[in-house]
């Protein structure tokens, strides 16, 4: 019988190690997951008088303490081009730590440096995963700003909605910065938060200082519009001079500047008072229109004046607008 | 015969005076050695001189990659000598043996089966490749003494680090 006892003895300790083989710890890149217990036993074997004996060593255990750490990164691939109007900045925000926890989540529009500030609207949380800012579909945070509970490696995208001011000239930018706390505390690295770990450790601050924060930049993509009036003048003996029966030949340019481009532009002019509008004058770019109310862009009468729809027109187009008038006799 | 070793095994924990696998008297008595573990860190300290000594403390904090001396504590406390003395530490799945243990402890990276130094085990993965063992691979650390005499005591230990 001692012979089998022997025989066992290895076999035993063999199980024993496949069964904790079974609770394996998650192998991650934050490490082994806060709460989870160390324990420790030593088994001696020895012979005693000649009889083999054993005897375990008391256990020791410890608990893994909370790592508490936080990156953000812009997913912006580059700076955002936006008109006078709403723009959406995408930010990532991981949880490298080895526990779960909620990040406090602070944007800032004023940032040193910003030829203009924005207006935030709001900060939402990609809800649906696409990396995608819907509008009605992704959670719009309120109340204190807080992810969800990221579990250790995983990371949330994270929208900041911004409007961009009606002073906001062209080619100027801005940024906006996005700040991540751990909700649990954050500091130096090293503070240490007792009894506030996940699992009932202590929760520590590691080489993030538990706060991290990234920016989003914006560039003002503005395109405006600069209407150039001239007028030449043909009197009926040859001169420029302005008498009765002169021919004024008005040009209106339209110089669309800056970037992006311009929508639904029109050109209008009134009939100056003492004169009559030729007929048939009326030109785009040396084209002629018709007076008419047609299927082409212009009308043009003495009562209502001269108007030609433009359109959306881009920045660095220059339009040219013709039409005669001749001063009354 | 599983289940004859689960029995006996439930023999042995139950210490069954129906399996008689060593001498009632020996069985029944305390055993010879006691064994005490502990889980420590290093810690650097100036002393008088200038210099700077080791000092084992303990831990402030059990994070990832923090580093921890695992020690046990054994003495005779009997009259007898005790012989082929082996104590046997299986490491917790969450602890790697870290770098910088002695060279010449001897370890398992097999669950137990097999021993030697570290530099002398391989590891065969599935696909049947097999590669020299490192640290993270080791799954037990053993001390081999011949004899403790009556009355003495020793301390082994090792260094780990937390995955």
């Amino acid at each position: 019988m001692t012979k089998h006892a022997r025989q066992y003895g290895p076999l035993a300790s063999i199980i024993a190690t496949a069964l904790l083989a079974g609770a394996a710890t998650p192998a991650l890149a934050a490490g082994v997951t806060a709460g989870t217990l160390i324990e420790n036993t030593a088994t001696a074997n020895f012979e005693e008088a000649g009889t083999p004996r054993s005897v375990d060593s008391n256990t020791v255990i410890v608990r893994v303490d909370e790592l508490l750490d936080v990156t953000v990164t812009s997913l912006d691939t580059g700076p955002i081009s936006t008109t006078r109007s709403d723009a959406v900045l995408t930010f990532e925000v991981t949880n490298p730590g080895n526990g779960p926890e909620a990040f406090l989540l602070t944007p800032e529009a004023a940032v040193a440096g910003n030829d203009f500030d924005v207006t935030i609207r709001g900060v939402a949380i990609d809800s649906n995963g696409n990396g995608t800012y819907d509008e009605g579909v992704d959670q719009i945070l309120t109340g204190p700003l807080t992810t969800p509970v990221l579990a250790p490696d995983a990371r949330v995208t994270v929208f900041v909605l911004v409007t961009v001011p009606q002073t906001a000239a062209d080619g100027q930018t801005s940024n906006v910065q996005l700040t991540a706390a751990a909700a649990t505390g954050n500091g130096a690295p090293g503070t240490t938060f007792a009894g506030q770990g996940q699992g009932g450790g202590d929760a520590v601050v590691g080489s993030t200082g538990a706060l991290a924060d990234a920016r989003g930049r914006l560039n003002s993509a503005v395109a405006s519009v600069q209407l150039v009036k001239s007028v030449a003048l043909r009197d009926p003996f040859g001169g420029t001079s302005a008498v009765p029966g002169s021919v004024a030949t008005f040009t209106i340019e339209a110089r669309v500047s800056g970037s992006g481009s311009v929508a639904n532009l029109v050109v209008t002019d009134a009939i100056p008072a003492g004169t009559t509008y030729v007929p048939g004058t009326l030109a785009l770019d040396a084209g002629t229109l018709t007076d008419a109310a047609d299927a082409d862009a212009g009308t043009a009468s003495d009562a209502s004046g001269i108007s030609v729809t433009l359109g959306s027109t881009a920045a660095g187009t220059n339009r040219s607008v013709t039409f005669d008038v001749q001063i009354d006799q | 015969m599983k289940t004859v070793t689960t029995f006996l095994l439930a023999c042995a924990a139950a210490v069954s005076l129906t399996a008689p696998i060593v001498p009632l008297a020996a069985q029944n008595a305390a055993p010879a050695v006691s064994v005490d573990g502990d889980i420590k860190s290093e810690k650097t300290v100036p002393d008088a001189n200038g210099k700077t000594s080791v000092e084992l403390v303990d831990p402030a904090s059990f994070l990832p990659g923090d580093r921890l001396i695992f020690g046990q504590n054994y003495a005779n406390t009997s009259a007898e000598v005790v012989t082929n003395f082996t104590i046997t530490n299986p490491l917790p799945e969450a602890v790697r043996l870290a770098p910088d243990a002695d060279p010449a402890l001897e370890v398992s990276v097999d669950g137990g089966k097999t021993w030697g130094k570290l530099s002398a085990l391989s590891v065969t993965a599935s696909d049947g490749t097999t590669r020299s063992a490192t640290h993270a691979d080791v799954t037990h650390v053993r001390w081999v003494l011949a004899t403790i005499a009556p009355g003495t005591s020793g301390r082994v230990a090792f260094p780990v680090i937390i995955r």
